[in-house]
């Protein structure tokens, strides 16, 4: 959709300006009127819990969608920002919003440290690459047992070992709006939220996002023409870590809790199952492929234990059926039916 | 001198495995240059197979055998024909990403219906080998000696079938060049469903094996097709001599750092390894820097 705008001309890419802006106030609409009209607490809770993926989402997209890396890292950026918030709050007692800004900023100073190691490589080694630098965290984590304070008659190790960090912290709704505190909730990761998908299509839109495309799309063409890919790499891998790594600060407070679950292979197999049924590379793939996936998944919780079969499946069926996701298989049918009432008139 | 014994016993045993498994995994990526992440479901396929044929049916375990290594050659020709070849067909820059998510959801999947099918309780190997034998100070059991016999059989099999035989021949062709085989009148569907029918067939074998040293659940193959992967990209993908000198020179490096510093500090010494060497030599160590097709 907003992804071909930069291979037409101009008036086109106002057009895809008009179109995204449309459906951003559609959505925005529909976001906002969210918590007014559902009652369910369980429902808000799982809305939050579908903005996060959705955020990460987003910012993988970026990184895979448009600057073509394939890293399997970003849990890690995430579990980074995370645990930066959760660790500040809880050893330096920091204020919670002063721990997710510099839980973000932890984020993407390590994201830009893998985005270095990876400069050399290609395509599957990157995923690997990545894979294990997130595997070594997680087990490191995991399999802390020294002890690094007393709390009580209980020892805390100093990355919170196998049970992570909880109690550190909230964003004072609970004080402030008493039983409506999800609502509030719901409030500060929608606009997070909403931070991260307009920081997303500016940098999308702009000159450096047309330099991430460039370099996806022919690597030696685009160095050629002067891009340089070691500045570009960098920048896309701190980019998209930053807004990552927001959103695992968001996640921890509001959850009150970070553990190394977060790193699982599963969540991040949802990630990329969203992007992929959204479709890549397309600026409303991962939003649209949340709101499908959570649907799927609440639909398939009364199937119980067949429902990770099925998400397994449907993912399957997706790559295989729809290999540009929804989004991209919309705006081919679009583009061909504009095609075809165009055609006429030439024709004849 | 007995921890010098314990430590090759490990990573002598551990290195077969890893090796087999690794096989399987290079010799997919070098014919069609597909990850295959579904691997590890498909050796926890060939470790339930074993335990329905000689355990639910009752037959022998060299049937068992033969079992497991049918259904995962079943298994990895439905892949073939289900996911990899549509994929394909679709073409573009994409298959090598949209491949690996294609098998990752079958991976989730196949694991689940084992799950569903056998239970989630660990259930024991029919597979054993009673008994051990004293060296110098060490202890060696009958088992791991077994295991690492059978995994050189069978990798002197493979090396028969693609050095020797026609469809070897066919695989070697279509994964040096793919166009220019088929031009050739080298049919390269047929090879790339022997392919991974072959594969398959490996993981099966494989995860008899594995399952003999541990136990059967329907996530047993995710770690060692983890280490398989590194092992893998250490080599330089699709190089299967490297592999296998891999797989052994990393499983004896993982049993000596895990008896030297504790086992805590096997795997990630070795993913610690493994990035160092990425970024000394981003094609692996084996590996030559491939040109990609633009």
């Amino acid at each position: 959709m907003s992804d071909t705008s930069s291979r037409l001309p101009v008036s086109a890419g106002r057009s895809a300006l008009r179109g995204d802006l449309a459906i951003g106030v559609v959505f925005l609409v529909c976001a906002i009127a969210a918590p007014f009209v559902i009652e369910s607490k369980y429902l808000i809770g799982q809305l939050i819990v579908g903005l996060f993926w959705a955020g990460i989402a987003v910012q993988w997209n970026l990184l895979f969608g448009y600057a073509g890396i394939f890293s399997l890292a970003q849990m890690a950026v995430f579990a980074v920002g995370g645990y930066g918030t959760a660790m500040l709050a809880t050893y330096l007692g920091f204020n919670i919003w002063l721990a997710i800004f510099c839980g973000a900023v932890l984020a993407t100073l390590f994201s830009m440290l893998v985005g270095l190691a990876c400069l050399r490589l290609q395509g599957v080694y990157v995923a690997l690459l990545t894979f294990a630098i997130s595997s070594v965290v997680y087990l490191l984590i995991v399999t802390d047992t020294a002890c690094f304070q007393m709390i009580g008659t209980t020892c805390r190790q100093f990355t919170g070992g196998a049970s992570g960090f909880s109690r550190f912290g909230d964003f004072g709704m609970r004080q402030l709006l008493r039983g409506d505190w999800v609502r509030g909730n719901y409030g500060i990761v929608l606009a997070g939220f909403l931070l991260t998908l307009i920081s997303s299509w500016v940098i999308i839109h702009s000159p450096m996002g047309l330099a991430f495309k460039a370099l996806r799309d022919n690597q030696s063409y685009a160095i050629a023409r002067g891009i340089n890919r070691f500045h570009t790499q960098l920048l896309v891998f701190g980019i998209s870590a930053f807004f990552t790594g927001l959103t695992g600060g968001l996640y921890a407070a509001h959850f009150q809790a970070i553990g190394p679950s977060v790193f699982s292979m599963s969540t991040l197999l949802f990630i990329m199952a969203i992007a992929v049924v959204g479709g890549t590379g397309t600026f409303w793939g991962p939003v649209l492929g949340t709101i499908v996936l959570m649907v799927a998944d609440e639909l398939m919780r009364d199937a119980g234990q067949f429902r990770t079969l099925g998400l397994g499946l449907l993912i399957a069926v997706f790559v295989v059926l729809l290999p540009r996701g929804i989004v991209g298989r919309l705006s081919d049918f679009l583009t061909t039916i504009r095609a075809r009432r165009a055609a006429p008139q030439q024709g004849d | 001198m007995d921890v010098t014994i314990a430590i090759l016993v490990t990573g002598l045993t551990n290195g077969a495995l890893y090796a087999l498994a690794t096989l399987g995994l290079s010799l997919v990526w070098g014919s069609m240059g597909m990850l295959n992440m579904a691997h590890g479901s498909m050796l926890a396929l060939g470790g339930y197979m074993v335990f329905t044929v000689a355990v639910s049916l009752g037959l022998p375990v060299w049937a068992g055998f033969i079992g497991a290594a049918a259904a995962g050659a079943v298994f990895g020709g439905l892949l073939y024909l289900g996911v990899v070849r549509p994929l394909l067909k679709a073409g573009g820059p994409g298959f090598e990403t949209s491949v690996m998510i294609a098998t990752v959801g079958i991976a989730i999947g196949l694991e689940n219906a084992l799950l569903l099918v056998y239970g989630g309780r660990p259930l024991p190997q029919p597979f054993a080998v009673p008994g051990s034998v004293q060296l110098g100070a060490g202890v060696m059991p009958w088992l791991n000696a077994v295991i690492v016999i059978v995994a050189f059989v069978v990798m002197a099999v493979m090396g028969y079938l693609i050095a020797k035989t026609k469809m070897g021949r066919a695989i070697r062709a279509t994964a040096q060049n793919r166009d220019a085989a088929l031009l050739m009148g080298v049919p390269v569907e047929r090879t790339y469903l022997q392919v991974l029918g072959l594969a398959g067939a490996l993981a099966g074998i494989c995860g008899v094996l594995l399952s003999s040293i541990t136990q059967l659940s329907p996530t047993l193959g995710a770690d060692p097709m983890l280490k398989a992967f590194i092992m893998c990209v250490v080599a330089g993908l699709g190089n299967l001599p490297g592999a296998v000198i891999a797989a052994f020179g990393l499983a004896l490096i993982e049993a000596a750092v895990q008896f030297a510093l504790g086992a805590r500090w096997g795997f990630p010494v070795l993913l610690m390894l493994v990035i160092a060497i990425l970024i000394w030599r981003p094609n692996g160590l084996f590996g030559r820097a491939q040109i990609r097709r633009m």
